[in-house]
């Protein structure tokens, strides 16, 4: 599904690489969760794939489509496979619940009828039922999060990207997220998480990339938090 | 086999244009309420287009205006060649074939010493001082030749003719006072209306070409502070896979919309003003009824024009903006 041979990404000519010659295979279906010290290149990592930075050099290959030969105005093409998810939510704050989820598709050209049949089922999935009309603001930190992952499912992608979604959320609310992630993962979706949460990591027993100063130290099937 | 093809490809095409549809419709539909976001800077620029399209407004009355007024002018005036008292029409009959002959020449005709003092007294007849002065002055009323002008503003030929033609030179009067001057009954010679009528011309496109560069720097500010202040949600836009269009589409629609209400706003403002004003206009002796006649009769296309003026400049201002600054 994902597969990534000796990428480096240097931002700057004279400092030293963000992700220094990395090869990784991430297979169908998997669970994977990359820890790291803050600026070990992590979040390098998911921008890669997601065609926000380019690579400086090396080969990556998401879900048969080599980004080599991939064309800008492909990008949001590509984009609309690959279902991200942050650690700020980034929703539209003048836009409900529905409508946030709903612009995903929105940008796809799907049909309104499509659209009202294909919004509830996800809202249904992440549990906000009965707050389809309230604004973003009015919900908890943990609620605006399953309401972007939401938006992030919706169209169905074969990869869902989470860059530390439960930064900004309290141990309870975080472990809530992590478990919808599972349930996503479960219904066939690849998952990709990074966090700096020790417990969570410990907790699900899935496979744990570790990486430092842009290399890949460790990569363990069923892992946990290594300092 | 190649029907199926053909009627696959046909639905394909079909569903691609329905897509493409959706999505234009989804596109004014953020645009509008962006401007509705976006309350301040909206009347800011909203302003300045109204101010442009009332000048361009204005700048379109006041020449349909004088060149009405000239018209008008123009046809009450004639111009006279005075002619030695007492010169018969037989004599006059050379100049007056020759002057028809010219290319600006619509019309000659010849007013006798005789016609003439009938003509100054009918129209004097409750003036004693003007009659008694006309049985004094009798033995030098001239005989006239009236000449009207296709475009009365132009009479270089006719001076041309004038100072050239040797038959006429033989009958002109030689009389204080009676040298061809080619001047109007008003004393307002037709080149100084025409001249008035440049000038306007200059200060109006003057004008609207200032603010339609004010209105293009204020809009394309205005569309860079709401790209400024939009850009996590831009940023999250792009990330998402939203194209190009979806993106930069809205901020087009929110700067077309400055101009569509600017245009109703100007030409409301504008067509008020002028009716009131219309009275005053005329006892100054300005033409502008036709004007307002073309304008209330041709409503609807007043305004349409006014909003493609106003989306134009949105347009392009909110093109450039994006282009510079929105990132994609
Ligand atoms: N846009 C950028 N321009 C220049 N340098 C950058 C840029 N983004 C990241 N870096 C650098 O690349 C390195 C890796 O950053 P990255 O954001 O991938 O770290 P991270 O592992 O996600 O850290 P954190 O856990 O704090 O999110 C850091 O040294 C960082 O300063
Ligand atoms: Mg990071």
């Amino acid at each position: 599904m994902i597969l990534l041979d000796r990428v480096s990404k240097k931002y700057d000519k004279d400092t030293k690489p963000a992700l220094d010659r990395i090869s990784l295979h991430v297979e169908p279906n998997e669970f994977v969760i990359i820890v790291g010290t803050s600026g070990a290149g992590k979040s390098t990592l998911l921008k890669l794939l997601t065609r926000e930075e380019k690579p400086t050099t090396g080969k990556i290959v998401v879900g048969g489509i080599d980004y080599d030969t991939l064309k800008d105005k492909h990008i949001p093409l590509l984009r609309r496979k690959i279902g991200v998810v942050f650690q700020d939510f980034k929703l539209l704050p003048q836009r409900t619940v529905f409508e946030n989820i709903a612009f995903a598709l929105e940008i796809a050209g799907m049909s309104n009828r499509e659209i009202r049949n294909t919004v509830p089922k996800v809202i249904e999935l992440v549990g906000l039922q009965g707050k389809e009309k309230q604004f973003p603001h009015q919900l908890s930190g943990g609620e605006q999060q399953r309401v972007a992952i939401a938006r992030a499912v919706v169209r169905q992608p074969k990869i869902l990207i989470a860059d530390e979604p439960t930064g900004n959320l309290d141990p309870k609310h975080s472990w809530d997220i992590v478990r919808l992630l599972e349930k996503i993962n479960r219904y066939g979706t690849t998952v990709l998480l990074t966090t700096h949460n020790v417990e969570i990591v410990n907790r699900l027993k899935r496979r744990v990339i570790t990486i430092d100063h842009g290399k890949i130290t460790h990569d363990q099937a069923r892992g946990s938090y290594r300092q | 086999m190649s029907r199926n093809k053909d009627t696959a490809r046909a639905l394909i095409q079909q569903k691609r244009r329905r897509r493409q549809w959706l999505t234009f419709l989804r596109v004014c539909r953020y645009g509008l309420s962006n401007f509705r976001r976006n309350a301040w800077l909206t009347v800011a620029a909203t302003l300045v287009m109204t101010i442009t399209l009332l000048i361009i407004f204005a700048t379109f009355v006041a020449q349909q205006a004088l060149r009405d007024t000239a018209s008008t002018i123009g046809k009450e005036l004639d111009r006279s060649i005075y002619l030695k008292s007492g010169t018969t029409e037989a004599q006059a009959k050379p100049v007056m074939v020759a002057l028809q002959r010219l290319s600006n020449v619509e019309r000659v005709s010849f007013i006798s010493t005789d016609d003439g003092k009938n003509n100054f007294a009918r129209d004097n007849k409750n003036d004693d001082a003007r009659l008694r002065a006309l049985t004094e002055a009798s033995n030098r009323l001239p005989a006239t030749i009236r000449i009207y002008l296709y475009d009365t503003s132009d009479t270089s030929e006719l001076v041309e003719f004038v100072n050239t033609n040797t038959t006429l030179k033989k009958l002109i009067s030689t009389q204080p006072g009676q040298t061809p001057t080619f001047m109007g009954e008003r004393g307002l010679p037709t080149d100084v209306i025409a001249s008035w009528t440049q000038t306007a011309q200059k200060i109006g496109v003057a004008a609207t070409a200032l603010f339609v560069a004010v209105s293009f720097l204020i809009i394309f500010n205005t569309i860079r502070m709401a790209i400024f202040n939009r850009r996590d949600e831009i940023e999250m836009m792009k990330l998402i896979g939203a194209n190009k269009e979806f993106i930069r589409g809205p901020f087009l629609i929110e700067a077309i919309v400055y101009g569509v209400i600017a245009a109703v706003i100007a030409t409301g403002i504008g067509l008020v003003t002028l009716l009131l004003m219309s009275e005053r206009l005329q006892a100054w002796g300005v033409t502008i009824q036709p004007t307002i006649q073309f304008l209330t009769g041709y409503l609807w296309l007043v305004v349409l024009v006014m909003m493609m003026i106003g989306s134009v400049i949105g347009v392009v201002s909110s093109l450039l903006a994006t282009r510079r600054y929105l990132k994609i």
